[in-house]
């Protein structure tokens, strides 16, 4: 027998697959699609080779229970293998060809969106084009992301494991803010919104069923959203007051917001304020002004910060 | 002629040129190979057993009508095959963030293409649920108005990692965003040679007068040094900060326990777990990006080497300890 090349045993199963309104056993697939070896070992194999590369390639391939000997059949809901035409315009298209040749996400996954609606591009021959550039984190380093969008998609409650703790949680959006991915949501176990940053949740995260998450009614990710290491925790509320050097001042207000200045002295120096959540956090930030930064008040958090500092001077230097 | 690839890649291949010629209609046949990568012969190739995949009972009607002339390729029928799939959970998010970072650069037209391309993709996949938000650093337009220009730039710069401010004559070629900032590559003057600045600690900026130079075309390394992003990097290939010729690199050890860390931290290479501490490098581009992360990583944080630097946390402490000597209230 002539050997058939596999990708057009493929494409006909796809088709098959794809054309089916009843899902079709193995042997009724096999009388359809031309390639498959006779014996039933082989066959299986072979089928299951296709089936397992047609799932790679993101072919939504169903198995049903069937009446019958062989018990299991196979197919492709269309409904969940086509999009719905988008009816882009050819400028349109030219603008996502531009975002996606703007945006680096570390990975081919635009293109290949692009290439999946039809839309391959020339670039236009942009004067700037290259010259301005967003370099999003990369999606290798966030194995949680494209997760966390389904859910978010399907309204599922999610499962994950953020450092080493594992969180239920009713997904309201995710955000992009100060070069990092936070998904805001609904703490089940907390009973309260939570923000995650999405770097810091492991891959193997887990979807409840399309529809379980339940948001409290008029609930907004972008009120909920907390961006402020110390605001993280749930310790009791402290407001700290800090006093920034006029070398960092600059900086601080850059990233606390005006609004954050309780007090502007002459030297160019200012005070914040800031209310405390997670004193742990809170000192790892005040810390990182180096001697540029000093908190003023309340007494017990200066001394949080002095002891630091004192265990500190005293550390080790050698190793041990 | 078999296509290069396995069945995988020729499979995706093959959808995607079956999307793409359903969207144009015919298309020369070396332009369809130049756009998917592929001899002309193959791509022949490919489409002609397309051709002959269909249903039973594989009457013509049933078969994807693929015409394929000496020049041109065309796809009248076949919508099986060609209708746009859907996207993956990581394609949709990809395709969605990158318009929506886009669509977030400051100066970009919110009613505009993309963003209606952007409402029509966000409809189809049902989720809306995503933004992008990037600073708006005061400078952003006129830097890229003086890179579509190729004027010179006269800036004050503060440099976090020497602490020090200079002011210095730029040319600016690129400009991007990354890790919540916004960066300029330029040729500098003071440094002679390329270097990296981040907008944010831009003070003054004036437009050099004069006429303007020929763009040189952007180095594909860049020597950075004390302009750069202060050491910080997420890796994958594309990091913010280059090392400069003064660049060290100084090992620490933290506790095992504390190893979750690290996905926070620009270490370079591998980290090495031995009993209960793992050991990491950073490469280190200014004494105070290193002071920082000293005390930030608290006192179970070692510097194991370079010697130089091991008493470096000890001093570090006692000068901000200096602030905190007399009590207030």
């Amino acid at each position: 027998m002539e050997r058939l090349d596999r990708l057009e045993r493929v494409t006909d199963l796809l088709l098959v697959l794809l054309d089916t309104p009843v899902p079709l056993s193995l042997r009724a697939i096999a009388d359809r699609v031309p390639g498959y070896p006779g014996s039933p070992t082989a066959r299986r194999q072979a089928f299951e080779r296709d089936k397992r590369l047609l799932r790679d390639e993101g072919v939504p391939v169903e198995v049903v229970p069937i009446g019958g000997e062989e018990q299991l059949g196979y197919r492709v809901d269309p409904d969940r293998y086509y999009l719905r035409d988008l009816r882009l315009t050819p400028e349109e298209q030219a603008a996502l060809n531009l975002a996606v040749a703007g945006v680096h996400l570390g990975d081919p996954s635009g293109h290949e969106a692009l290439s999946k609606l039809g839309v391959v591009g020339d670039l236009p021959g942009h004067p700037m084009a290259g010259a301005l550039t967003v370099e999003l984190p990369t999606l290798a380093d966030l194995p949680a992301l494209p997760g966390l969008f389904e859910a978010l998609r399907a309204s599922a409650t999610v499962t994950v494991r953020h450092r080493g703790e594992l969180r239920h949680v009713d997904p309201a959006g995710l955000r992009f803010r100060g070069g990092h991915w936070y998904l805001v949501g609904f703490d089940r176990d907390r009973d309260a919104p939570r923000t995650f940053r999405v770097d810091r949740i492991d891959a193997d995260l887990e979807m409840g069923p399309s529809g379980s998450a339940v948001l409290p009614e008029g609930f907004d990710p972008d009120a909920a959203i907390v961006l402020r290491p110390w605001r993280f925790g749930a310790d009791d509320e402290v407001v700290v007051d800090v006093l920034v050097d006029a070398a960092a001042a600059g900086g601080v207000v850059a990233e606390l917001g005006p609004d954050a200045v309780v007090e502007t002295r002459s030297n160019g120096s200012v005070v914040v304020r800031l209310t405390v959540t997670d004193q742990e956090a809170f000192v790892t930030w005040v810390l990182g002004l180096l001697d540029h930064g000093e908190v003023l008040a309340p007494a017990e958090v200066r001394a949080r910060v002095r002891g630091r500092l004192v265990e500190l001077a005293r550390a080790p230097a050698e190793p041990a | 002629m078999t296509a290069p690839g396995d069945t995988a890649t020729r499979l995706r291949r093959l959808l995607a040129m079956l999307a793409w010629l359903a969207q144009v209609g015919e298309a020369a046949i070396d332009d369809v190979a130049q756009r998917f990568g592929i001899a002309p012969d193959a791509l022949v190739g490919e489409l002609e057993m397309a051709a002959c995949c269909g249903l039973p009972p594989y009457t013509p009607d049933q078969l994807m009508e693929i015409v394929v002339t000496e020049h041109s390729v065309s796809v009248r029928q076949g919508e099986l095959l060609s209708r746009p799939r859907r996207l993956t959970p990581t394609e949709g998010f990809a395709l969605a963030a990158s318009a929506r970072a886009l669509l977030a650069v400051p100066g970009s037209d919110p009613s505009g293409a993309l963003a209606r391309a952007l409402e029509k993709l966000e409809a189809a996949l049902g989720a809306g649920a995503l933004s992008v938000e990037l600073d708006a650093p005061a400078h952003l337009e006129a830097i890229t108005a003086a890179i579509a220009s190729g004027s010179e730039l006269e800036i004050e710069y503060h440099s976090a990692s020497s602490d020090r401010t200079t002011t210095r004559r730029i040319r600016p070629l690129r400009v991007f965003a990354g890790e919540g900032h916004w960066y300029v590559d330029a040729s500098c003057a003071l440094a002679g040679g390329l270097r990296r600045f981040r907008l944010d600690r831009i003070g003054r900026m004036d437009t050099v007068l004069g006429l303007p130079v020929t763009p040189e075309p952007i180095a594909e390394e860049l020597p950075a040094g004390d302009g750069s992003a202060d050491g910080a990097s997420t890796g994958g290939g594309r990091d913010l900060f280059v090392p400069g010729p003064d660049a060290r690199t100084v090992r620490i050890s933290i506790g095992a326990d504390r190893s979750w860390l690290l996905d926070t931290l620009p270490t370079s290479g591998k980290p090495e777990v031995v009993g209960d501490r793992v050991t990491f490098e950073v490469i280190v581009g200014g004494d105070a990006w290193l002071d920082r992360l000293l005390v930030q990583l608290g006192p179970d944080a070692r510097v194991e080497g370079p010697p130089e630097d091991a008493h470096r946390t000890a001093a570090v402490a006692a000068r901000i300890l200096g602030r905190y000597e007399m009590e207030k209230t």
